[in-house]
């Protein structure tokens, strides 16, 4: 039996050596992955926070709201998007705008909504631009690159159906009213610079 | 939390010959612009390798790392410490799935990552093959570990691989709060009663020798390390990092009046640089390959959990799911 000297470990009644290699994993747990984006404060744009694993749509907000907004002193809002809703464009690099490779016009027919989001710069993270209306995703890019004038050059840009977002309603705003109670889990909360002084002082 | 000393696999001299040369030269050229890499873009194969491997190690890392420290969660002296502990420990295993996702979206699936975990065959840092004897050992890993990884973490936030990058500076955001939280811990402790300063005395002098390997030994210049420089996947050497953890620590640990078990520290003041006793690279690979006090625990822990948790994991299949690659 191995020994720790953690009780809790010795419960487990693990043996020295296992037996046999562990039966392979790799078809059990591959879940759909998700996208994340956060809303900080009100009015400011979502953010892609970055992916979950999960079996549902519904199990990713949740694993999203642990693993992306359990930290910080506020949050407003959280959205979860399901990777393969996303269509994602080209990727572009040194100063050059993604929207001047789309070109051609686009149909009258706006009966589906999708959101855009911008990477602007490389290395950081996708951010929210708004809404157009449009036929399809083509489409919807190229509205975008009307409805949208940009100042600066996006190297990528995201397209996604309103109806695949998962979003938090804006009564469940208080799920995140506890984080200020939270201070324990800040920084701030450990401010020990007197303790020093006075043990220092009372050393010399 | 981790530390440098990661194990690179080495390259064969052909390395790059495969590789499309006008590829190879955008890709450079981005990296020289100090353009981040993303998913997307082509990447020559070995810079997909050694990221793979590093990323893995840290993400393994950071999931054994909440082992020593979780097993304090239940002892730690009094609630507020209590939950303290335990939003830290919660905060280590999401830098671990941060990272296993950022190691993702070059191709290597998590579960295989695991898998190659709980075989072995993956390493993770080194420091966490050692016990917390006591609440003090924990409190040592909390400030002084966590201060190790921070050094390497900022580090490596500046590499080129946009995913790797987002992912670290999430974590170095978080790892404030571990290296505030630890450093009270200790302070507590080393101003405190005569049976507290033993108490953490004892731990210093039992972790130093792991702190000192936590980094790695000294990089040979090779035609390899210069390399991975230049695709900045590795960003300082060991020698490095070691030398600045021990520049922002060894005073803060002296002025609290404890003592560093290595009589030949010291920094010379003309180099700069500090002196010590070089420590046991042999013990250093010894306890890497699997004989250290409590590889076979941390191994044991996590098969054990995986094995246990199998069940909730085929309950929650929806084998008409499809596994995409996530984007970012």
């Amino acid at each position: 039996m191995l020994k720790s000297l953690d009780p809790r470990v010795n419960r487990l009644n693990l043996p020295e050596q296992f037996e046999a290699p562990m039966a392979s994993i790799e078809a059990l747990d591959q879940f759909e992955t998700y996208q994340a984006f956060v809303q900080l404060k009100e009015g400011k744009p979502f953010e892609h926070a970055g992916i979950v694993h999960a079996p549902n749509e519904e199990m990713a907000f949740l694993f999203a709201k642990e693993q992306y907004t359990r930290r910080g002193m506020i949050c407003n809002a959280l959205c979860v998007v399901k990777t393969e809703s996303i269509m994602v464009s080209e990727i572009t690099d040194n100063g050059q705008d993604v929207y001047d490779s789309f070109s051609g016009s686009f149909s009258e027919d706006d009966s589906a909504s999708f959101e855009i989001f911008h990477l602007l710069k490389r290395g950081k993270q996708h951010k929210y631009i708004g809404n157009v209306k449009a036929k399809d995703f083509e489409d919807a890019l190229l509205a975008s690159k009307q409805l949208y004038p940009r100042t600066k050059p996006v190297y990528n840009v995201w397209v996604v159906r309103s109806e695949d977002i998962l979003m938090s309603e804006p009564e469940d705003a208080d799920l995140w009213n506890t984080l200020k109670e939270k201070q324990y889990r800040e920084a701030i909360a450990y401010k020990a610079a007197d303790k020093i002084k006075a043990f220092k002082e009372e050393q010399a | 939390m981790y530390g440098g000393g990661n194990v690179f696999e080495t390259m064969k001299a052909t390395a790059l010959a495969d590789e499309d040369p006008v590829k190879l030269a955008e890709f450079e050229a981005r990296i020289d612009r100090g353009e981040k890499i993303e998913p997307t873009d082509w990447m020559p194969q070995l810079y997909r390798k050694q990221l793979i491997r590093m990323i893995e190690q840290h993400a393994h890392s950071e999931i054994i790392g909440a082992l020593p420290e979780g097993t304090w969660i239940t002892r730690a002296p009094g609630f507020k410490r209590k939950l303290a502990l335990m939003a830290k420990v919660q905060d280590e295993v999401g830098h671990g799935q941060l990272l296993y996702s950022a190691a993702e979206t070059l191709g290597k699936s998590r579960e295989q990552m695991i898998q190659d975990l709980i075989s072995g065959k993956s390493k993770y840092s080194n420091i966490f093959n050692y016990p917390a004897f006591t609440w003090a050992d924990s409190c040592f890993i909390s400030w002084l570990v966590d201060a190790g990884a921070i050094v390497n973490q900022v580090a490596n936030s500046k590499g080129s691989y946009g995913p790797y990058c987002r992912a670290l500076e999430r974590i170095c955001a978080e790892e404030s709060f571990h290296l505030k939280y630890g450093h009270h811990c200790v302070i507590h402790l080393a101003t405190g009663t005569k049976k507290q300063r033993e108490m953490m005395q004892a731990a210093v002098n039992r972790w130093w020798a792991p702190m000192m390997h936590f980094f790695g030994p000294s990089d040979k210049i090779s035609v390899h390390s210069e390399i991975l420089m230049r695709w900045k996947v590795k960003m300082a050497s060991n020698d490095e990092c070691r030398q600045q953890f021990l520049d922002m620590y060894v005073p803060k640990i002296w002025e609290l009046g404890l003592t560093i078990p290595d009589e030949k520290l010291k920094k010379n003041q003309e180099t700069g640089q500090w002196e010590f006793t070089e420590p046991d690279w042999e013990e250093f690979k010894r306890v890497i390959n699997g004989d250290g006090p409590c590889n076979k625990e941390r191994l044991a822990v996590r098969r054990i959990a995986e094995e246990r948790g199998r069940w909730v994991r085929q309950a929650l299949l929806a084998p008409k799911s499809k596994y995409v690659t996530p984007l970012a």
